[in-house]
């Protein structure tokens, strides 16, 4: 018992140790092997799985066609997957093992910014370029990484498109009411619109903060009536734009926008509100309405076909879904562009890389984070999102402006 | 079971020479990626995936360690040394992110910290016994990774928020090899210091404490003095981890600095090995650790559980981890260093002597 235990420990520990005997060089083989760690349990499990399917997506079609053109050779993709149990340390030691024992030849990026963080600092440091689709922190950025490239716009873009649009409607709107949320990420989209607004000759009259997950905004709505702004704006969750809203009503505070980053866009807030929720504007990473002209892969209504087609009875892909495809995109357009599967030139290729798909525009910055979409603005309709912004890509005017509340 | 002395000592023997051949082998392996051996075609043997476990594993010995020092030779369940990692993390991270101060001069202030972060909580929660101080430190070790993210000053949050913090990547040559190395050093340390406590006046004060507080009073030890030394030293080595890990992780925040399960793991390896031994802490470490990244699927090594379909395996693997603990505690309740080694304590004079009769 006790040898065959000791034996075990011995070989157990000798596997470990003789399993990192690894062989380098080139992939030669036909099959390009991308990874991705995603936490397909754990808490961040919708999510990762709605990553998961935007990926795969993308590989059913590459593969449907061959694979990725290289110097007119085709390569077949898989995509290797690994659980990291929404644990942003396992999901570092995932990254590492895909690229040292699986030798994937380029990332894909896990969900959520923290394990995003990690895992750039292990693409940096193993020179595997990673497109990432689900990290939208501007801290990732801000590092000085090479290898790192995200999709999506930035946390500062998500109300500015709501602030571009109210500068080409008329009447022109001039003064805006801004409330926030004091966690990290609605401060930074809030305090985005205060450097922002002005520059569109808009005024902040209010910039207030409440605390993250009130559910009683009744003084906050108060203060920006005194000053009847035109736009009131809020950079938080789905409770708290529930929460001004109603405030709004009852005081009969009539802006001629009303604007809200995360909430309106969900079916919840029309469901909690019925009909309050008309007019209500949010910025948003993608919606299945939106018209690009995309230079390759699906047109928007192909994808949400497709979408429906491999994940029928769940409705239309939500922008999880939408910007992990486009993740998918960067990549292959950067690979076929670079001619190689090189890293380095694959990553060169990435950081010149300027396409536009069907979620939109497909260009890094100097950070590697994509500033060149924008954030589409949603408004609710007669209880149904639509589109209203930017022009070329909506499926409707913006109704506007708001009525006051006893005109509706 | 029953085994003669003779077939005790060959057993010992045969352990202490296969423990050194992993040990030399785990230390020395990591070298053969250097480009001068690659050029010199020596086999690879550790890659950069074997150096992330090992210094992971070298982690968890110095913390399965430091918290046998307050654990398990003080016998104070602590279950919140946790706090002293994260601190040690965050006072590294903000050193070298926010005051640009060089790793190298920042790490030596980690331990310092924890330290004396130790020594002021220390003094009113070491009052309490039993059950009452083991919840009463959980909740410190929850309380200060709370603090660590909400604490704002004119707005901004002062410890990097629920955004976290980065460090610039640090450069030297070798990267993952440094840090190994580095771990596994802290690891080093952290054994030799549960040998010197052992082995100290100061180590037989606690071991009273542990047996009987009153009598230990009694007999004129400094009961207050010595609980809080303990748990100090403890949250040195734990503070000192937690610095070399904000630097080698690049990126820290609340979830991977004060992570609850490591409060758990610690204790456990801690029971595994053996509480209140010298080696059993850092046998324990590298064997639960290994199970942790077998079970999580990092290992080279795969497995497949039978009826268990590719998604449901992290949760069967909980499952597993948790059956098997249980099943340690029942029948090797004095640790597996206890187990294998017989009825001595592995000492070092205990290891001397072994070492003689096997050297020719």
């Amino acid at each position: 018992m006790r040898v065959r235990t000791s034996a075990l420990f011995a070989v157990t520990v000798l596997m470990v140790a003789c399993g990192g005997q690894a062989t380098t060089g080139e992939s030669t083989g036909s099959t390009i092997v991308l990874g991705a760690p995603l936490g397909l349990t754990g808490s961040l499990t919708k999510e990762s799985t709605l990553t998961q399917q935007g990926y795969n997506l993308w590989q059913d079609w590459i593969n449907q066609r061959g694979g990725v053109v290289v110097n007119g050779v085709k390569h077949k993709v898989t995509i290797k997957y690994y659980d990291d149990t929404s644990n942003a340390n396992q999901s570092a030691v995932l990254m590492q093992k895909l690229i040292t024992e699986d030798h994937a030849n380029f990332l894909l990026g896990p969900y959520g910014s923290a394990a995003t963080a990690t895992d750039a600092a292990i693409a940096e440091q193993n020179q595997i370029p990673m497109v990432e689709a689900n990290g939208a922190a501007q801290a990732i950025f801000n590092q000085g990484y090479k290898y790192t490239f995200g999709v999506l716009s930035p946390a500062n873009k998500y109300l500015e498109g709501v602030i571009d649009m109210a500068a080409t409607l008329t009447p022109k709107p001039s003064t805006v009411a801004m409330l926030s949320a004091d966690d990290n990420f609605s401060l930074e989209v809030a305090n985005a619109i205060n450097d922002y607004a002005p520059t569109k000759s808009m005024k902040i009259v209010l910039f207030k903060k409440y605390k993250n997950g009130a559910t009683n905004l009744t003084a906050e709505v108060q203060a920006a009536k005194a000053l009847n702004p035109d736009i009131l704006l809020n950079s938080g969750h789905l409770t708290e734009a529930i929460a001004i809203n109603k405030a709004a009503k009852e005081q009969k505070l009539n802006a001629k926008i009303f604007a809200y980053s995360v909430g309106p866009s969900t079916p919840d807030f029309i469901t909690a509100l019925s009909k309050d929720a008309n007019y209500v504007y949010d910025g948003s990473q993608w919606t299945p309405q939106v018209k690009y002209a995309p230079a390759f892969y699906l047109s928007v209504a192909d994808y949400v076909a497709a979408y429906k087609t491999k994940y029928p009875g769940i409705g239309d892909p939500d922008y999880h879904v939408a910007e992990s495809t486009a993740a998918c995109l960067a990549l292959q357009r950067a690979i076929e562009n670079a001619s190689s599967l090189d890293p380095k030139k694959v990553r060169d290729a990435l950081a010149a890389l300027d396409v536009t798909v069907f979620f939109g525009r497909l260009k890094f910055d100097q950070r590697g984070i994509n500033t060149y979409k924008p954030m589409v603005v949603e408004q609710i309709q007669n209880g149904a999102h639509h589109t209203v912004y930017p022009s070329d890509v909506a499926d409707a005017q913006p109704m506007y402006p708001t009525p006051a509340w006893d005109q509706r | 079971m029953i085994a003669t002395p003779d077939a005790n000592a060959r057993w010992r023997r045969m352990f202490l020479i296969l423990g050194g051949i992993l040990v030399a082998y785990a230390l020395l392996a990591p070298l053969t990626s250097l480009e001068a051996a690659q050029s010199a075609n020596v086999p690879l043997l550790a890659d950069r995936l074997w150096f992330r476990i090992a210094t992971y594993i070298a982690m968890f010995i110095v913390l399965a360690s430091a918290w046998n020092i307050i654990g398990g030779i003080a016998g104070y369940a602590a279950f919140g040394n946790v706090a002293f990692f994260g601190i040690g993390a965050y006072t590294t991270g903000m050193l070298i992110a926010k005051a640009k101060w060089p790793f190298l001069a920042a790490l030596p202030l980690a331990p310092v910290v924890a330290a004396a972060f130790a020594a002021v909580v220390g003094l009113p929660l070491l009052r309490l016994r039993g059950h009452y101080f083991a919840v009463a430190s959980l909740g410190v070790g929850v309380a200060v990774g709370e603090l660590v993210q909400n604490i704002d000053y004119a707005g901004q949050p002062v410890f990097g928020g629920a955004t976290g913090l980065f460090l610039p990547i640090y450069s030297i040559e070798n990267r993952g090899l440094f840090f190994f190395y580095l771990m596994v050093l802290a690891a080093a340390l952290a054994v030799a210091v549960t040998w010197l406590v052992l082995r100290s006046r100061f180590g037989y004060g606690l071991i009273a404490i542990r047996e009987n507080e009153e009598a230990a009073a009694v007999i004129g030890v400094n009961t207050t003095a010595y609980k809080v030394a303990a748990f100090t030293l403890a949250a040195a080595l734990t503070g000192l981890t937690g610095g070399i890990f904000s630097q080698w992780n690049v990126f820290i925040n609340q979830d991977n600095t004060f992570p609850i399960e490591y409060n758990v793991q610690m204790i456990l390896m801690a029971l595994l090995g053996g509480t209140g031994t010298v080696f059993g802490p850092a046998a324990g470490a590298v064997l639960l650790q290994l199970l942790i990244q077998f079970l999580g699927g990092t290992l080279p090594i795969s497995f497949e559980i039978p009826f268990v379909s590719e998604n449901a395996r992290p949760i069967v693997a909980q499952v597993i981890l948790g059956v098997l603990l249980v099943v340690v505690v029942l029948f090797v309740p004095r640790g597996v260093i206890e187990f294998f080694g017989g009825r001595a304590r592995f000492s070092l004079a205990y290891l001397r002597r072994s070492l003689r009769e096997t050297s020719l």
